[in-house]
């Protein structure tokens, strides 16, 4: 009864706890960085929030979603509102990250304790840092090395940060609202000139003025990081204009976009310190989005509430709080600490479901769409299962190997979604919600359930080794928990493989075309049939079926992750350098828990004994 | 009996657990080295080494030898199904509990049979058409044909293509509807083109445009989306012995050559090899649309029109990612595109046993369900209460 109480407390307090930063109040400002972190913006195909785009591209600029200054941290939206009207004050903000020795050997930088730079101090090798990369581009990307690839990611980053810079004005251009009214004025008089038969000196010059406009409109136009005006409510769902595409086609329209003085008046009003104006222009614009696309507004808002909730982070939090309970309460066997490393780990659970529908419901697609979905949603089906086989045997193994793969997956995919946008849209040949929904995620839950098979002959081991009184009956649990975990993988895996067959054979007529990742996951099914058939024939006991479960970790590992650093195949999804020494160093681990599995019972205690 | 106990020994070693524990790990072994292979070879090569072959080859550096290290996919997956055909009869009583078991296996057997078939049967081609055009044959990827073609009626070719096979192992190649031979003075699966230099001494090649050309034969190049240069060089003899000159054909020589011969004009040509279909398709529209603002492919779609007079089919077709057309035993997929966005690229699969991985896929899925159900069952009666 008190273990229940307890339980319903320490649930309840995850949650509301998880629940903070979706609902904190934002700091007191008096420019109105709200607004504006939810404008809709349509950016890689997809309306999204200015928030997302933001986050997503300091992700991959600094490798974190916020950037400190003067000691205190801004947020990406802040930073990028920066970015675009304050530039000279955000070149001298620390936002790349830069690691690889070579690479800071090149621009001419000392390796210090810092690894952030800004911009001012890379500045004077940009063009440098071009030319080279212009020629590890050159390289095929399987053979670059580890300098060529660093330089490149680098170049990247600096030409995002360029784009930002040059999407609403151009970068170190003063008043963008003077500009954008010397262009008005010039206008009229430059297209009369432009029509006239007979055009006087004076023609000419307006002329000559405009059409020095227009160039720079056009190189705005192509820099342009994303397109910040929506049509209007008459106009095409698709038709969205940049700045620079709205200026530099003045005769599209008779009127010009009225979002083209509305950024104008911020960017003014911005660099001048005026935040009344500001709050005025954004709320001028933030009005005609909701007059004339109500629903992309209303996807923006949501969007942010979900960016600014972060239910991966507290659901990873949460998780690891759970697993380091769960030892607690191996430690010192104690009930109550027990019943609550449960009731955190249900919260951590209930916290990463709403996560995941959030993002499933936002992008309106089946929840596995690319890597980083995936990652996410292997945690998630892991977690499940092993919450629900606590249930069957209440001895803490399960639960533990729930909290460890979804904290373990959460970090990946937080590492993962420095790639890019996490919902980005899908290639044509993927474009199928029937496939994804089935192919796809029984697949995925094939790998969480091996991984938990995985983690459950891990946990095994180290009782083995750890516990003082051997307890076979907690063993023998373990054994037929495992048993039951690599039968549902082995049912999810081959049903998801021959799935993603029969989706070739519908797609590019191929039933099966041995490629890396159709191999990986036939390895999958063939491992867990070589278990079961080896348990059935009575070749391998318990021990054997634990230290066979933990090498389907590096099998499930390598084919999720150890395919796409292949390169090759049409599954690839990209290529990933750091990637790689993790995967090994997760092998290796792997590798070492099976020989400690392997070695005589009690091996240590004995030892220690003797010593 | 002695004859007995070899036949008693042997089904049992076919129909031991062990036999199959021993394959599913060798099988693993070869998927993972068929896999790291693809990085050198290309996809196709690696799997006819490794998979679809009996056993796999290896040949050292620089020599002529080769020496068996591994038994293929083909040798592996009979094993496995040989194996799997004895247990099921000689250990597997028939009942309800196992009755998963047998659905499951029966299943897996058939997924065995399609690769096999698939393996054996599968014919892939593709179909290049420019929007406006007509077009009834589809065109291999990777194997020529030594064509002849009749073009006298200005209306119809009249067309027979000799398989390269053909080319490769005969010296003499006679048809009863060709007024001559033609004999075959060299083919070469690959080779680099050049301009014959001046000072070189007189070709072997006396006719047509390949008479100022040299060529080199070069390894054959296997990569997916490398293509090789073939090259023959064919004379063709009349029925008194006399030659209409030596040519050199080659898939890489686009214009026409040929002869007069009787009043009729023959024409010589080594391409991809061509096959026919008994009907044709009209591309009328390609479409290739893009995510609004970025060079994200969103969909191709080809619409053609499908006229078949036998099967008195003369219709629209959208043929687009994830929706093929399968008609005449064919399917047609959307593949690839070209041209501006005018021309698309229709993959072309002839696979009599396409249905068969569903069937199974069916038959795996009710087998593992019920095996698994009657296992857990059976675990939570025995649980303690």
């Amino acid at each position: 009864m008190k273990n229940k109480r307890l339980q319903t407390a320490v649930f309840l307090g995850a949650l509301a706890l998880a629940a903070f930063p979706g609902f904190s109040p934002a700091p007191k400002a008096d420019f109105d960085f709200e607004t504006f972190a939810r404008l809709p913006i349509l950016e890689g195909g997809r309306v999204k929030p200015l928030d997302s785009f933001a986050r997503t591209a300091l992700m991959s600029i600094r490798g974190k979603q916020s950037v400190p200054v003067d000691g205190k941290a801004i947020p990406a939206a802040r930073w990028l509102l920066d970015s675009a009207f304050k530039p000279e004050a955000a070149d001298t903000y620390p936002s790349f990250v830069v690691d690889d020795p070579e690479v800071l050997g090149l621009l001419g930088i000392p390796q210090d304790k810092t690894r952030y730079f800004a911009y001012w101090q890379i500045e004077p090798k940009r063009d440098e840092v071009q030319t080279q990369a212009a020629a590890a581009d050159q390289v095929p990307s399987g053979k670059r090395s580890r300098f060529q690839s660093a330089l490149l990611n680098l170049n990247h980053r600096l030409t995002l940060y360029e784009r930002v810079k040059n999407t609403f004005m151009l970068s170190g251009q003063g008043d963008p609202a003077m500009d954008l009214a010397a262009f008005s004025a010039a206008l009229p008089g430059a297209l009369a000139a432009f029509h006239s038969k007979n055009p006087t000196a004076k023609d000419r010059v307006a002329m000559k003025i405009l059409s020095d406009m227009l160039q720079r409109y056009q190189f705005l136009a192509q820099a342009a990081a994303f397109k910040a005006l929506p049509p209007s409510k008459d106009q095409s769902e698709d038709a969205w204009l940049s700045t620079g595409d709205a200026l530099s086609d003045p005769t599209a329209g008779s009127e010009p976009h009225p979002g083209l003085s509305s950024f104008a008046l911020m960017g003014r009003a911005y660099r001048a310190g005026d935040a009344a104006a500001f709050n005025a222009a954004l709320a001028e614009h933030a009005a005609w989005v909701a007059e004339h696309r109500p629903a992309a507004a209303r996807a923006a808002r949501v969007e942010t509430l979900f960016n600014k909730a972060t239910p991966f982070i507290s659901g990873m939090a949460l998780y690891l709080t759970a697993l380091l309970l769960v030892f607690a309460a191996w430690a010192t066997r104690r009930e109550d600490v027990a019943a609550a490393a449960r009731s955190l780990a249900w919260a951590a659970f209930v916290v990463h479901t709403l996560g995941l529908l959030a993002r499933t419901v936002l992008q309106g697609r089946p929840p596995v769409t690319n890597l980083y979905s995936s990652a996410v949603f292997v945690g998630w089906a892991a977690a499940l299962l092993g919450l629900v086989a606590e249930r069957l045997h209440r001895r803490g193994f399960a639960v533990s190997g729930a909290c460890a793969i979804g904290f373990t997956t959460l970090v990946v995919a937080h590492h993962l979604s420095a790639t890019g946008d996490t919902m980005e849209m899908m290639r044509a040949v993927l474009d199928s919600n029937f496939w994804l929904a089935t192919h796809v995620v029984a697949i995925t839950i094939g790998y969480s359930a091996t991984y938990l098979a995985g983690m459950l002959g891990v946990a095994w081991v180290v009782r083995r080794h750890l516990m003082v009184k051997p307890d076979p009956e907690a063993s023998k649990a373990l054994s037929a928990l495992a048993y039951g975990t690599i039968a549902f993988s082995l049912f999810f895996s081959f049903v998801g493989t021959v799935l993603g067959g029969i989706w070739a054979d519908q797609s590019w007529g191929r039933f099966w075309g041995w490629d890396p990742k159709e191999n990986g996951a036939l390895l999958i099914v063939l491992w867990n049939a070589l278990i079961l058939h080896a348990r059935w024939g009575g070749y391998v006991r318990e021990r054997g079926i634990m230290l066979m479960a933990i090498f389907g970790n590096i099998i499930v590992s390598l084919s999720w992750f150890g395919v796409n650093m292949l390169g090759i195949g049409l599954h690839s999804y990209g290529f990933m350098d750091k990637a790689f020494l993790w995967l090994s160093a997760f092998c290796a681990l792997q590798v070492a828990i099976m020989g400690l599995g392997a070695l005589p019972p009690r091996f240590w205690v004995d030892h220690r004994k003797e010593a | 009996m002695p004859r007995n106990d070899v036949v008693n020994r042997l089904t049992s070693a076919l129909s031991s657990l062990k036999l199959t524990i021993v394959c599913l790990a060798l099988l693993m072994v070869l998927v993972v080295a068929c896999t790291l292979a693809q990085v050198d070879l290309g996809t196709h090569l690696a799997v006819e080494r490794y998979i679809r072959a009996f056993i796999v080859w290896w040949t050292p550096e620089g020599s002529s030898v080769r020496f068996p290290v591994f038994p293929g996919g083909g040798l592996l997956g009979g094993l496995l199904l040989l194996n799997l055909i004895f247990a099921q009869f000689r250990r597997l009583e028939l009942s309800w509990r196992k009755g998963g078991l047998w659905i499951m296996h029966i299943g897996l057997a058939l997924l065995f049979v399609g690769e096999f078939a698939t393996a054996l049967l599968q014919v892939e081609s593709n179909m290049a058409i420019e929007e406006g055009r007509t077009k009834s044959y589809s065109e291999d990827y990777r194997r020529m044909e030594l064509a002849v073609i009749d073009e006298t009626d200005k209306e119809f070719d009249d067309e027979r293509g000799i398989p390269s096979a053909l080319l490769k192992s005969r010296a003499e190649i006679t048809d009863a509807s060709l007024p001559f031979k033609l004999r075959v003075r060299a083919y070469h699966d690959n080779a680099a083109l050049s301009m014959r230099p001046a000072s070189a001494p007189p070709s072997v090649i006396t006719a047509g445009n390949g008479t100022g050309m040299a060529f080199r034969p070069m390894p054959p190049v296997t990569g997916d989306e490398e293509q090789n240069t073939a090259v023959a060089i064919v004379e063709p003899v009349l029925a008194d012995g006399s030659s209409m000159g030596v040519y050199l054909l080659s898939n890489a020589l686009g214009a026409p050559q040929g002869f007069m011969h009787e009043g009729r004009s023959w024409r010589l040509a080594l391409r991809l090899r061509h096959y026919q279909h008994p009907f044709s398709l009209t591309l009328k529209d390609f479409k290739h649309d893009l995510y609004p603002g970025t060079t994200i492919p969103k969909n191709f779609s080809s619409l053609v029109r499908l006229k078949d007079p036998v099967a008195g089919d003369d219709r629209d077709v959208l043929i687009f990612m994830n929706s093929p057309l399968r008609h005449g035993g064919l399917t047609f997929y959307q593949a690839s595109f070209g041209k501006n966005d005018t021309l698309s690229v229709l993959q072309v699969v002839r696979n009599p046993s396409w249905t068969l991985p569903y069937l199974s896929c069916i038959l795996v899925s009710i087998g593992l369900l019920w095996h698994f159900g009657v296992m857990l069952r059976k675990a939570l009666i025995a649980r303690p209460a």
